[in-house]
């Protein structure tokens, strides 16, 4: 009993303990804000032998996400997230090639129909009658739209997935789309990020396979968990934001003293993520920001791979600085218009000045007149 | 023909009636504070400038933010001031020991000003308009503000001591802007003082610096609060008398003058107790307009007459 | 010299140079006008919230209404003390109050930010009766009708006078009606510039502490009622000077140092009463040697001086003197009126020995703003001399009595009265 987990698994042969497995089920439950026993029911499922089945199609992208998914360590996500889910088709990892891996798609599809959960990595170009990423002769738009339609549920990892990402940045000559853009009317959870981070996908996954639920979507179908809020509301340099110290040019003493990065170019005040918040592939610090480089905005449309590097946004949702109006704030108008001033000392002068040569004009005139009776 | 003193003397009377009865006429009445009043209380001493309350008010008002620019390049929602987006602002006052905070916002006078000058009564005491605004209920003493009778001649900003009211300069169909207590955030359904006003301030201050309750019991608390700690607070609650007392009372850390925090040094009489006094004691309650009127008109028409039947004779000769 | 001198059309071209220049300010004005109605009062002035009524309130309405209180000063010596030799100096005055204080009302409307609501101001139960400025509101929108029929005399005067027999027959018939009614029309006239005059002083009193103690005094619509009349009195012996240079208007030197014997007393009753009540009040402790006591001053000896002037005969016997006082009386008025609105307006207050608190606001007039306060007046201008050349206004000298009879009888009766 004790050792449930790590011997259905096998896990102990890979050096990983049950402890560290509870650990990462319930880190993943946490991320998506379930309470720790949660955590110990996934670990409990998998035990059992109830495995999500995952199919995993890779389109348009560089394969960065399931990269950073096989990356992670202290401990092996990679080898956790491959043994707590059933992956039954995924290019990248499956040793077989060819007609091969072609009938164990097909295979899954059929078995799990309305069960298996969808992972899509990558863009689908669109333009030309989507015949610019083919599989096995299958056009990308295809063999998404088949194994959608008998997916329980759909999960877009990545960027390109979720929008477009780098395919779709300008001219996108392929016209790449995300995912929910193909598939309108079904529920795609998107996990934005360039890459995504492990987490989030764990997390959204072992809560599916456990209580048979999504997390909390917004209106783009990020989970709330992990794009609630804003880089920059949960971001680490945000102090020195708030007191208006910036670095003004990599490698100047604010730089190095680790200031806001916002001046730089910095996408977090626009930019939906919980990179501030969860650290990527349990590296602390790995993520633009932690390493002294502006967010670039990956997770956000319209920001990532759109504004250029070195822009910055205006502030969504802005709170004052640490510095206070005084009582009697200035609101001076003087001296903004010199010729305001100037004019209207003119009319004030020019009606003094007529009224006095008119006096004058006129006594004289009368003097004259006077004297002359 | 020349004019004699007589003449002017007589001239001096009729033209001088209205203001020489000034003198003789009774003074306007003070209002009293009404007993179910609502207000605010703020403790100087215990305000850590987190602006919290500043954020709230603009989210609960819906304001539109008020970009500064900072020397660094950063944008911030930083209110200098009150202003047509801001009701509710922080400022900061250098003392001997660090900073004081301060909270500005409308004081709902007790006898305000700015509902003393209001033509149309667009500015008044909720309940206690002549038109009513949807849900008003009388006795809360909080200012509202009802822009459909409001033509925008801004003569509240001229009568407020505590320049409270502010106006949508860079608008083509202005408002004035200013704390309506969060009236709109009462809930009818609840019992006591949440069903007259529920200010997002008060909700969301950590240290309990700003509260919002009745009046009565504000005064109480804040001289309760004097007497356990007299050194650290001023021997006294703004907003008890001031221009007739205001709604919302202040208490300011000892070192630290009512003055220095921005809040006007004014008599217990309110300016428009006085204003209201002087301007309409001649009038004696229409009485004066009406006689001079008639009597004027008699006097026009005699002295025509007189000169028809001269001119008559005139042209008689 | 008769007390019936007639007042005639002065004819003449009326696009002359003068008035194409007048035209044109007006036009600038006009444009910085309709700006201000897409664009809001901001961008076209520097009015803040600190100095909210700019120079539009005091100048515009406040000073102007206190030039064209002409009609109200020569309408209570004529009609109330029934001396029959002003009545030529009636019309003209009647015009100039017409028009000054429709060009305030005016101003008003482009200064109240939400204008559109003013068609609700005659809907007495909504009336704040503690509100001074309805008060001005409503006596000002009365008397500008008032006023505008007090002209009207020369208007059916010229009818009468005219060659197309239908605007004839309706000065014919109107003429005399108009007459009958005048002594109730004429009551009218006095009595609400006596309110509004007052009660323009009254709209300061509840500025309390932003106003200098100097300034501020529950005299201040006695003081406003009295300086309107010197304003009114000065303004008439002005304008006939300037109409007998350039019209040939009459112009009696007797009749002008008898009645500015009278503004003499008027300038002379605001001193004492301005001195009577600093020393009354307490309030000669703020006087220093600093701005407000240098303004103070200044504002007694502007008061003094014309006063002084009018009272000499050397003055008197001599036009040009006799106008320069009358000038000077005039400003005496107006910067007694700009002071209490605005110059010694302080967002923030006064100090309790009379130091402004520094607020953070200033104000100067903007650009925007100057420009629509010369329109105004140039259109002002423009008016009167449009009115005067088309109409039976001036009474012109040496001109023969049957040049003139067109619209004797009633009409003329009504005009006069």
């Amino acid at each position: 009993m004790n050792d449930m987990g790590s011997e259905v698994l096998g896990l102990e042969t890979k050096g990983v303990s049950r402890r560290d497995f509870i650990k990462v089920c319930t880190t993943a439950a946490a991320a998506v804000g379930l309470p720790a026993w949660a955590g110990e029911k996934m670990a409990e499922n998998v035990a059992k032998g109830r495995k999500p089945s995952v199919i995993w199609l890779h389109f348009q992208e560089c394969t960065g996400c399931t990269e950073s998914l096989l990356r992670t360590s202290h401990p092996d996500v990679g080898a956790l997230i491959l043994d707590l889910v059933s992956v039954d088709y995924h290019e990248t990892l499956f040793a077989a090639a060819g007609r091969q891996i072609e009938e164990a798609l097909e295979k899954a599809l059929h078995e799990n129909e309305g069960k298996f959960v969808l992972v899509v990595e990558g863009a689908i170009p669109e333009k030309d009658g989507g015949i610019y990423c083919q599989v096995g002769g299958k056009k990308a738009i295809d063999t998404l739209n088949a194994v959608a339609a008998k997916a329980g549920a759909i999960i877009a990892i990545g960027s390109c997935a979720s929008w477009g990402g780098v395919p779709s940045a300008a001219p996108n000559p392929t016209g790449a789309t995300g995912a929910p853009q193909i598939l309108k009317g079904k529920t795609v959870v998107t996990l934005p990020g360039c890459p995504a981070n492990p987490y989030n996908l764990l997390g959204t996954v072992l809560q599916y396979a456990t209580f048979g639920t999504l997390p909390a979507l917004d209106d783009l179908g990020r989970p709330k968990f992990a794009y609630g809020r804003v880089i920059h509301e949960d971001c680490q340099r945000r102090p020195h934001f708030d007191a208006g110290r910036f670095a003004q040019a990599f490698g100047d003493e604010g730089h190095r003293n680790g200031y806001c990065l916002y001046k730089l170019g910095c996408k977090g005040p626009q930019t939906h993520a919980n990179c501030s918040l969860l650290d990527f592939c349990e590296v602390p610090g790995a993520w633009p920001v932690g390493i002294g480089h502006p967010c670039v905005g990956c997770t956000e449309q319209g920001v990532g791979f759109t504004v250029p590097i070195y822009t910055n946004l205006p502030v969504q949702n802005p709170t004052a600085p640490m510095a206070y109006p005084a009582i009697h704030p200035d609101h001076t108008v003087l001296g903004k218009s010199a010729l305001a001033v100037g004019v209207g000392s003119a009319v004030v002068g020019a009606i003094v000045g007529a009224g006095v040569v008119a006096t004058r004009k006129i006594s004289a005139d009368s003097e004259k007149t006077e004297g002359k009776e | 023909m020349r004019i004699s003193r007589r003449d002017l003397l007589k001239g001096a009377a009729v033209a001088g009636a209205t203001t020489a009865l000034a003198g003789t006429a009774s003074a306007r009445e003070a209002v009293e504070p009404r007993p179910q009043a609502v207000g605010m209380l703020f403790d100087a001493t215990l305000c850590v400038g987190c602006r919290a309350c500043q954020s709230a008010c603009k989210r609960a008002n819906k304001l539109p933010v008020d970009l500064e620019t900072g020397e660094t390049g950063g944008q911030y929602d930083a209110p200098r001031d009150l202003n047509s987006s801001t009701k509710n602002v922080i400022k900061a006052v250098e003392a001997a020991n660090g900073p004081t905070y301060m909270k500005q916002q409308c004081m709902h006078c007790v006898d305000p000003s700015c509902v003393s000058v209001c033509m149309m009564g667009a500015l008044h005491k909720e309940g206690e308009g002549k038109k009513k605004l949807p849900g008003e209920r009388a006795g809360s003493g909080i200012v509202v503000y009802d822009k459909n009778t409001c033509v925008g001649c801004r003569y509240c900003q001229i009568g407020c001591a505590f320049n409270v009211p502010k106006f949508e300069w860079f608008d083509a169909f202005p408002l004035i802007v200013k704390c309506e207590l969060c009236r709109h955030r009462a809930d009818p359904k609840q019992e006591g003082l949440l069903s007259i006003a529920n200010p997002a301030c008060c909700e969301v201050c950590p240290r309990e610096a700003v509260v919002y309750g009745r009046r009565e019991e504000l005064l109480a608390e804040a001289k309760r609060r004097i007497a356990a700690s007299p050194a650290r607070y001023q021997q006294h609650v703004y907003g008890e008398k001031e221009g007739g007392g205001t709604q919302v009372l202040y208490l300011a850390p000892a070192g630290v003058s009512f003055t220095q925090l921005g809040l006007p040094e004014l008599p217990d009489r309110s300016q428009a107790s006085f204003s209201e006094s002087v301007s309409h004691a001649p009038y004696l309650h229409g009485v004066t307009p009406v006689a001079l009127y008639l009597g004027m008109a008699a006097l026009i028409a005699r002295n025509r007459k007189r000169e028809e039947a001269a001119e008559h004779r005139e042209e008689g000769k | 010299m008769s007390a019936h001198d007639h007042p005639k059309a002065i004819g003449g071209s009326l696009l002359d140079r003068s008035m194409l220049v007048l035209l044109a300010l007006f036009g600038v004005a006009a444009v910085v006008m309709a700006y201000r109605f897409f664009a809001g009062v901001g961008p076209v002035s520097n009015m803040t919230d600190g100095f909210t009524w700019g120079i539009w309130e005091p100048v515009n309405v406040v000073v102007f209404t206190g030039i064209g209180a002409g009609a109200y000063s020569v309408g209570l010596l004529c009609y109330l003390l029934n001396k029959g030799q002003y009545h030529g100096l009636v019309r003209p005055a009647v015009l100039v109050g017409a028009i000054a204080y429709t060009l305030g009302g005016s101003s008003i409307m482009i200064a109240l930010g939400r204008y559109w609501n003013s068609y609700l101001l005659p809907w007495i139960p909504w009336w704040n009766l503690s509100s001074a400025l309805l008060e001005v509101a409503i006596c000002v929108i009365v008397y500008v009708t008032v006023l505008w029929i007090e002209v009207l005399p020369s208007i059916l005067d010229g009818a009468a006078a005219s060659r197309s027999p239908r605007w004839a027959a309706i000065g014919k018939t109107w003429g005399p009606r108009l007459a009958k009614a005048m002594p109730y029309i004429i009551a009218l006239a006095i009595l609400l510039p006596t309110m509004h005059q007052s009660s323009l002083g009254g709209l300061m009193l509840i500025a309390g502490p932003k106003i200098h103690p100097l300034w501020h005094t529950a005299l201040l619509p006695t003081l406003f009622l009295v300086s309107c009349l010197s304003m009114g009195f000065g303004a008439v012996v002005a304008l006939v000077t300037i109409l007998n240079l350039t019209w040939n208007a009459k112009h009696d030197p007797k009749l002008f140092a008898d009645m500015s014997k009278v503004n003499a007393g008027m300038l002379l009753f605001y001193v004492v009463l301005r001195v009577a009540d600093v020393v009354w009040s307490g309030k000669l402790r703020f006087l220093a040697l600093d701005f407000p006591t240098l303004l103070f001053v200044a504002e007694l000896a502007l008061f003094l001086a014309p006063a002084l002037m009018f009272l000499s005969p050397r003055v008197q016997r001599n036009k040009g003197r006799m106008f320069g006082a009358a000038l000077l009386a005039v400003a005496a008025g107006a910067a007694y009126r700009v002071d209490a609105y605005l110059t010694m307006y302080r967002p923030a207050g006064w100090t309790a020995d009379g130091k402004p608190i520094a607020a953070g606001w200033n104000y100067w007039p903007s650009l925007g703003e100057t420009i629509v306060t010369v329109g105004m007046a140039a259109v002002g201008v423009a008016l009167f001399i449009f009115v005067s050349r088309k109409f039976p206004v001036v009474v012109v000298e040496d001109v023969r009595d049957e040049h003139t009879h067109v619209g004797s009888g009633p009409a003329k009766a009504a005009a006069s009265r």
